[in-house]
């Protein structure tokens, strides 16, 4: 590849990363503080074009052979710049497997604010339903978020975790019983139940079952994961 | 006018059309990857690219930094003369330099350049990503109350670095290394050496970053997770697997902890060994190695990164655990 060449791509990937960083789509790919790491990345990689640009028009070094890999830069171009693959949803929770992930981060838990249906997130629900001794969320009705995974007859909730980027993405995951249609996978839905008591064992693979009094069909989130 | 008969297409041409193409096919495009599977596929592959440019840009940075700023002379100064001895020295300058793997790859490279010896700056290209404190700190959230998996972690990695560094100071050879960071140009002033060399490594190492990604994207959504599943209760079984799955999902060392921290069915010893391989040896690591250094090298040190890392974290959960 010639080096005006790699000048050009260099600025469309400069332009990419600086592009989803500049709303919201760089949340269906990492976390949010590495918006900073991308808006500088970009920044960087487009400078260094420039400057290689200006660089060349004052008189081209020798020249110089770059070989094919660069060509493959492209690739994660044009897949965000033509398609922007959606945040991992119900396919990528299917294919983790079929019980919670259980991590023991406190067997106490602050009580849950009184008073209104505590908005919960479904990482954190999950939890409490697994780990709390002190039975914050017996009897008490929650508000989750998530979107729709169905696994064969039933219904779940999922939200996905993760730690730096969706490579690293773990769901969690509660099933609906009651009042539920059949929503589409990958419907965003706003959920209001209590949870069964004792219903997140090792039998259902740590899955909660939360008794659902209304269910609203909610526009995804900016922020598809948790974290 | 000869243009018309002498016309040969410049890669200016061919990036024109495949841009041209590209757009044109965007309905095709946005179809295929609309299949679940190639979609899940693009996301983790889109994400691993983005998660990880930044750090092959701070990468390639201080590789150009390295090239303009750090003279050969000064970097004999600082390093121990034999290199036995620079080893564990490049290990504990691992220590302190936060980054991903992306970034150690050129940084590594740079610092053969500027006559670093070879087994000196492999060790320091094992040591960066794993024992740096953000890792460690990382390590440390993902499994609270087991503080002496941090310390595990850390051994582990750091004998995994020096023990591949004597290695190859013993064993290896300087052919396989078949590419070698060109000697930085000296004109201009240092600034321009320093965006001139930059630029240069990013867009090397650039191609082999999206290798790794397409990879790890493939295998994350073919390895089953019944693999994790059905180790329960067994050891051996459970130590090998995890290394594998080490390598195949190449995840950020940053982010490691917590995946492994999340697969509680399986004792700390196979978790131990995730963390200790995965950040000496993935796919995508293999990868921009076989980009910075050659596929000669890539095919003898991956092996044998993989055969030190696992006996390293072993040995090391036998002792800390």
């Amino acid at each position: 590849m010639r080096r005006d060449t790699q000048h050009v791509l260099l600025v469309l990937l400069g332009g990419a990363l600086l592009r989803i960083a500049a709303d919201d789509t760089y949340l269906r790919y990492v976390r949010p503080s590495h918006r900073w790491l991308l808006l500088a990345a970009g920044a960087v990689i487009v400078v260094l074009a420039v400057a290689g640009l200006v660089r060349d028009r004052a008189g081209p070094p020798a020249h110089e052979h770059g070989g094919h890999t660069p060509w493959l830069l492209l690739a994660p171009v044009l897949v965000i710049a033509l398609v922007a693959p959606p945040a991992l949803g119900a396919d990528a929770v299917t294919r983790a497997g079929a019980g919670n992930t259980v991590v023991r981060d406190s067997d106490v838990f602050e009580p849950l604010p009184p008073g209104a249906p505590a908005e919960l997130s479904v990482a954190e629900f999950v939890q409490r339903a697994i780990w709390d001794t002190g039975g914050s969320l017996d009897g008490r009705e929650v508000v989750l978020t998530g979107f729709v995974v169905r696994r064969g007859a039933a219904t779940e909730l999922a939200r996905m975790t993760i730690a730096c980027c969706a490579a690293d993405a773990r769901p969690n995951r509660v099933r609906l019983a009651g009042a539920v249609d059949d929503p589409a996978p990958d419907t965003w839905l706003r959920v209001r139940g209590v949870l069964q008591e004792g219903s997140a064992t090792s039998v259902t693979g740590h899955v909660p079952t939360l008794t659902v009094a209304e269910t609203t069909v909610v526009p995804a989130p900016p922020d598809p994961y948790e974290y | 006018m000869t243009a018309a008969v002498g016309f040969r297409p410049t890669s200016m041409h061919v990036f024109c059309a495949v841009l041209i193409v590209a757009i044109l096919g965007r309905p095709l495009l946005v179809e295929t990857l609309s299949v679940p599977v190639l979609q899940t596929a693009a996301t983790v592959f889109v994400a691993v690219c983005v998660q990880a440019l930044p750090f092959l840009v701070l990468g390639v940075l201080l590789s150009g930094a390295i090239a303009a700023f750090v003279s050969p002379a000064a970097l004999r100064r600082v390093l121990p003369a034999r290199p036995e001895a620079a080893v564990p020295v490049a290990g504990a300058a691992g220590l302190v330099l936060p980054g991903c793997e992306c970034a150690s790859v050129p940084v590594a490279r740079r610092l053969m350049g500027q006559g670093v010896p070879d087994a000196a700056a492999l060790t320091f290209l094992l040591a960066a990503p794993a024992v740096n404190p953000v890792v460690l700190v990382a390590t440390a959230v993902a499994f609270p109350g087991e503080p002496r998996m941090v310390l595990a972690r850390a051994v582990g990695s750091l004998a995994t670095a020096c023990v591949t560094g004597w290695l190859w100071q013993r064993f290896g050879r300087a052919e396989w290394i078949t590419r070698r960071a060109a000697p930085p140009s000296t004109d201009g002033g240092r600034w321009a050496v320093l965006a001139e060399t930059a630029r240069h490594d990013l867009v090397s190492a650039g191609g082999f970053l999206v290798v790794g990604a397409a990879a790890a994207a493939t295998l994350s959504v073919l390895v089953p997770p019944a693999w994790t599943e059905a180790l329960a209760g067994q050891l051996v079984l459970a130590v090998l697997v995890m290394a594998l799955l080490a390598v195949v999902l190449a995840l950020c060392s940053e982010a490691d902890a917590f995946v492994a921290a999340s697969l509680s069915m399986l004792p700390l010893l196979p978790r131990l060994v995730f963390l200790v391989v995965g950040p000496a040896v993935d796919v995508k690591l293999i990868a921009l190695q076989a980009g910075a250094f050659g596929r000669a090298f890539a095919s003898r040190f991956a092996p044998l990164t993989f055969v030190v890392a696992v006996t390293c974290a072993v040995g090391s959960g036998l002792v800390f655990l």
